[in-house]
């Protein structure tokens, strides 16, 4: 299995605490406290009721794939890497967030496909969230 | 991953798509300024190397440099013109963001920016005579055409076959003039080439074997962004300046 490039994301203000969190093992997802939405990308205002009530919670990891390609030919970093999986996975808590699906056959990839959180790390304070087939999870020691 | 989930959703499948690309290819074909000129078969689309699943070379536009122009006039100015004017009907402009990671790559801005254009224009899909739809990719197209209304969600896999897109006597003659697919696709500019084809369609100055005949109402339509999760999307209805 090829391992995919982990190129660090760019930073800004006010991401400290959910990029820290990935360094940790930890995917942060903002919740609102007023109407319960689960908020994707994180944001301090609920896009559904306007609160600013918000705070952080740990996702659950676990989601399924919403679409995906096998992309054949990459750019950059990612040109030696082909073939790999680009995604949108649904959490389970709902939202889609786009993604690779990682450690496993390309080819063996589905809509469908139940799926679990992974981290590869950066270098520099930041890991990057993918997903891999809950199958592969349940194979390990 | 908006053509994947297409697929998974409705079964469309890649020879649907192909048939997209094989009608601007014929059209094309009469093109002598179009980049890619040769007539392709849906086979020749499959048998193209896979760029991103399951879209094959084919099913990608090209990229090339280009531009366009487009006088805009008053009535009054355009009635002491020489040239045939055409007259905006109808326009329609839709914003589609991220829905708040809830994306549905399914649907297009042309499911709201279609509908304004059309009541606008007192116009309905069964009267257009011509379509210029963006064509980055052949899934593009596909998802336009059943955001228009042209046919309903998830049957643009059918409508696209048995030739429906071919000029000039296809249900919905697209692109005459080979399209983003086939003829040029200017960077991020590939819309000004639709409303320009959609004009010489009016004016029935298009190239000759894909004039549709009597050419009254065309509708263009321009997609930017990521298709179908965060985009844009602008429809304009053009008809015959009868006033």
């Amino acid at each position: 299995v090829i391992s995919l490039p982990a190129p660090p994301p760019p930073r800004d203000d006010g991401d400290e605490e959910f990029w820290t969190a990935t360094t940790e093992g930890r995917l942060l997802l903002r919740r609102c406290d007023a109407c319960g939405t689960v908020i994707w990308y994180p944001r301090p205002i609920c896009p559904s009721c306007h609160s600013t009530d918000t705070s952080w919670t740990d996702a659950s990891g676990m989601g399924t794939v919403y679409s995906f390609t096998v992309v054949r030919r990459g750019v950059g970093r990612f040109a030696t890497a082909v073939p790999y999986v680009f995604a949108y996975v649904e959490l389970a808590e709902g939202p889609r967030v786009m993604t690779n699906v990682v450690d496993c056959d390309p080819e063996t990839v589905y809509i469908g496909m139940p799926v679990e959180l992974v981290f590869h790390d950066t270098g520099e304070r930041s890991a990057l969230y993918r997903f891999r087939p809950t199958s592969v999870g349940q194979q390990l020691p | 991953m908006a053509a994947m989930r297409h697929m998974h959703e409705y079964g469309t499948t890649s020879a649907q798509l192909a048939q997209i690309k094989v009608a601007a290819s014929l059209h094309a074909h009469h093109n002598p300024n179009a980049l890619l000129q040769n007539v392709v078969t849906v086979d020749e689309v499959l048998s193209s190397p896979l760029v991103s699943d399951p879209l094959h070379r084919l099913d990608c536009c090209v990229v090339t440099d280009g531009g366009g122009a487009l006088m805009v006039v008053s009535a009054e100015v355009a009635h002491t013109l020489s040239r045939t004017c055409v007259a905006v009907l109808g326009h329609g402009e839709a914003v589609k963001g991220t829905d708040n990671g809830r994306i549905d790559l399914t649907r297009t801005g042309a499911a709201w920016s279609g509908p304004a254009a059309f009541e606008q224009a007192g116009v309905t899909p069964a009267d257009i005579d011509y379509v210029s739809i963006y064509d980055s990719f052949t899934i593009t197209v596909l998802e336009t055409l059943e955001d228009l209304g042209f046919c309903d969600k998830g049957d643009g896999g059918r409508f696209v076959s048995d030739g429906t897109l071919v000029a000039p006597y296809g249900r919905l003659p697209f692109n005459t003039d080979g399209g983003g697919l086939c003829n040029n696709h200017p960077s991020n500019r590939g819309g000004m080439t639709k409303v320009i084809e959609a004009v010489r369609q009016l004016r029935g100055e298009a190239n000759e074997a894909v004039q549709v005949p009597d050419c009254q109402i065309a509708l263009a339509h321009g997609t930017g962004g990521s298709l179908a999760a965060r985009m844009g999307s602008v429809t304009v209805i053009l008809g015959q300046d009868d006033s």
